[in-house]
């Protein structure tokens, strides 16, 4: 039976080398998110948030401690033998929206499916269905640079949530936007968590951000400073 | 999707595409040119000198070609007529002529030179015309002390047609025997050795001054070269008393040739193959530079490293593919203009006359060029695609 945390990390460290010296990124980094949270990840520049983010997201690996993500503990496995994990449990939403240029964007979101080997009718349903969701069902055939920076957005969301992950990693989801923009960003994010259920993380250090998400986690030079339940989204 | 990303990720950068695709196309052409002309220079060498010289296959009396002859026509063919009954009764087989070879000396009266006589009947070598009269005329059927004398030899022995000279050689008894003839004509086969020793004489002229019936050997000539081994095995089950050889085995000049030419396009090739391999190399390459971040963002997503290799090789593959098929239009047309153009080329070394320049449009020259595209193509994305599926994910989302 499926624990109702969603993710935990135990004792979590991990560093970089910058030139000869060892640069500590996290320490001791322990903490659970529960499933169906809306969780931002605060602190300023350099704090760790990313890094806390790439090592949820089974894109890099922790020097020390364990990481389970939906009930798979991931620390000994290779991350080239996490890409199942990732396609199927995961979704990513980056700051730079880190779109497919030479795919329309019925095409970037219709991608992951292809990945999970979807069938034909069911990847047009389900694409369509969730472009429709973001707002962009007129858009379908408009490549990545004939599109808004919150339309952009809107079809990393859509390519995020299309898989039907349990979790959404959002690394500074705003941050390239104008605050309409992220507020309508925010609000549609917000919006499919509680129609969902999908557990999302987001980094960020963005107050109005900060002050939609049920719990904050500060983190400060490393460390995580403070877990706060903040109001309901 | 694979493909679909792949040739829109080939068109993305239009530019170092096209260079690239200039490249295997340039390379693709080289190869269909030199091996068409290759080909071409192959099969108009083979005819010739199967046609004009040698037969598809010649038939000896049996032991010749291992016996050691102490007097001329010691291995000769005494019932000629009979096998060549035999022989021409063969649907594939278009005619049959008898050849004797001779050597001996030619005298004007004042000075003497060696020479080297084919004796033939006048009207089968006419048909094989091997040879350009530049005087005179070529042999008539009916005179057998009329001779052709190869140009050099006619230069040297300083005659011109109508001229006399007198031909002396060993009988088939062993004895000394010289007959005068009359130049009908002066010829050239282009090859100055030759031409410079050459004499052509008919059978009954020869026979008369070796002082004998018989004949040295029976040409073959077959209406398709194709058919030769099967002529070939046919006879043999069907003559006795005779060998038989395939011209194959009496053009060694043919052969050198063959194995030069299969040299230099085998040269040809191996640079083509290093330029593509290069360029294609080191377009996928900048490409995987300039996509870091997108290779980051679809490993993130779940692309397996597999998979991620599958689409740069795909990459690959269509530039190949696309190089390739540009190629072959590109070098068809431009073999289509050359074979309508009348391009004429220097002699040869060793040869007095130039020939037309022809490309040869073989199955196998655009096949092979085809596939030395696709191929170089091909491989030559693998290093980059393994580059790019061994990206860590973390640095390539940092990229910038």
């Amino acid at each position: 039976m499926a624990s109702n945390d969603v993710i935990t990390l135990d004792g979590v460290n991990k560093s970089y080398k910058l030139g000869r010296i060892r640069v500590p990124a996290l320490e001791n980094v322990t903490l659970t998110i529960a499933r169906g949270e809306f969780i931002a990840i605060a602190g300023p520049s350099g704090s760790g948030k990313t890094t806390l983010l790439n090592l949820i997201g089974c894109v890099d690996k922790p020097d020390a401690g364990r990481i389970v993500i939906d009930d798979v503990d991931v620390t000994p496995i290779p991350l080239h033998r996490l890409a199942a994990l990732r396609l199927n449990t995961l979704g990513f939403i980056f700051q730079t929206f880190n779109l497919i240029p030479v795919l329309s964007a019925y095409e970037n979101v219709e991608y992951p499916l292809l990945l999970q080997n979807v069938s034909r009718r069911e990847r047009d349903a389900r694409v369509r269905h969730w472009l429709g969701e973001v707002g962009l069902s007129e858009q379908l055939k408009q490549r990545p640079d004939q599109l808004s920076g919150g339309q952009r957005q809107r079809v990393a969301i859509a390519r995020a949530m299309v898989t039907e992950p349990k979790l959404v990693l959002a690394d500074e989801p705003t941050a390239n936007l104008d605050s309409d923009t992220a507020t309508h960003i925010l609000d549609l994010l917000a919006e499919i968590n509680a129609r969902t259920g999908c557990t999302f993380v987001f980094s960020t250090h963005d107050a109005s951000l900060i002050a939609r998400a049920q719990t904050v986690i500060r983190i400060k030079d490393g460390r995580v400073d403070d877990i706060l339940a903040a109001r309901a989204a | 999707m694979l493909i679909k990303l792949a040739l829109r990720n080939v068109l993305r950068n239009g530019r170092r595409s096209s260079i690239t695709l200039v490249v295997i196309v340039f390379g693709a052409v080289a190869l269909i040119l030199f091996g068409g002309y290759k080909a071409r220079t192959f099969w108009g060498l083979r005819e010739s000198t199967i046609r004009g010289r040698i037969g598809h296959l010649q038939i000896f009396k049996k032991g010749a070609s291992k016996a050691e002859a102490h007097k001329p026509l010691e291995y000769a063919l005494d019932d000629a007529t009979s096998i060549r009954k035999q022989v021409e009764r063969d649907p594939r087989v278009k005619m049959t002529a008898a050849q004797i070879t001779l050597m001996g000396l030619v005298s004007n009266g004042e000075k003497s030179e060696t020479f080297i006589a084919t004796a033939v009947e006048p009207a089968k070598d006419r048909e094989m015309n091997n040879q350009k009269i530049t005087a005179g005329s070529d042999l008539p059927d009916n005179e057998p002390d009329a001779i052709l004398i190869g140009r050099g030899l006619a230069q040297s022995m300083h005659v011109k047609p109508g001229d006399y000279l007198t031909l002396m050689t060993t009988t088939v008894a062993g004895s000394l025997n010289a007959m005068d003839v009359r130049i009908a004509g002066v010829f050239t086969i282009g090859i100055k050795d030759y031409d410079d020793r050459a004499v052509k004489m008919p059978i009954a002229g020869a026979q008369t001054l070796l002082q004998t019936k018989t004949v040295e050997k029976l040409l073959v000539f077959l209406n398709n070269t194709e058919d030769t081994e099967a002529v070939h095995n046919a006879f043999l089950a069907h003559l006795s008393g005779v060998e038989i050889k395939e011209w194959s085995e009496l053009a060694p000049f043919y052969h050198q040739v063959v194995g030069l030419y299969n040299g230099i396009f085998g040269f040809l090739g191996i640079v083509v193959f290093a330029i593509v391999v290069f360029s294609v190399a080191n377009t996928i390459l900048m490409s995987v530079l300039e996509r870091t971040r997108e290779i980051g963002t679809l490993m993130a997503m779940g692309t397996t490293r597999g998979r991620l290799r599958a689409m740069f090789v795909a990459e690959g593959v269509s530039i190949g593919i696309i190089g390739g098929v540009l190629g072959l239009a590109i070098g068809g047309g431009l073999a289509f203009l050359i074979n309508h153009g009348n391009v004429m080329l220097p002699p040869p070394p060793g040869y007095t006359t130039g020939y037309r320049l022809q490309i040869m449009m073989q199955p196998a020259v655009l096949l092979t060029a085809f596939l030395v595209s696709f191929v170089t193509a091909t491989i030559s994305s693998i290093v980059p695609a393994m580059k790019a599926s061994r990206l860590k994910i973390v640095d390539a989302l940092g990229h910038i």
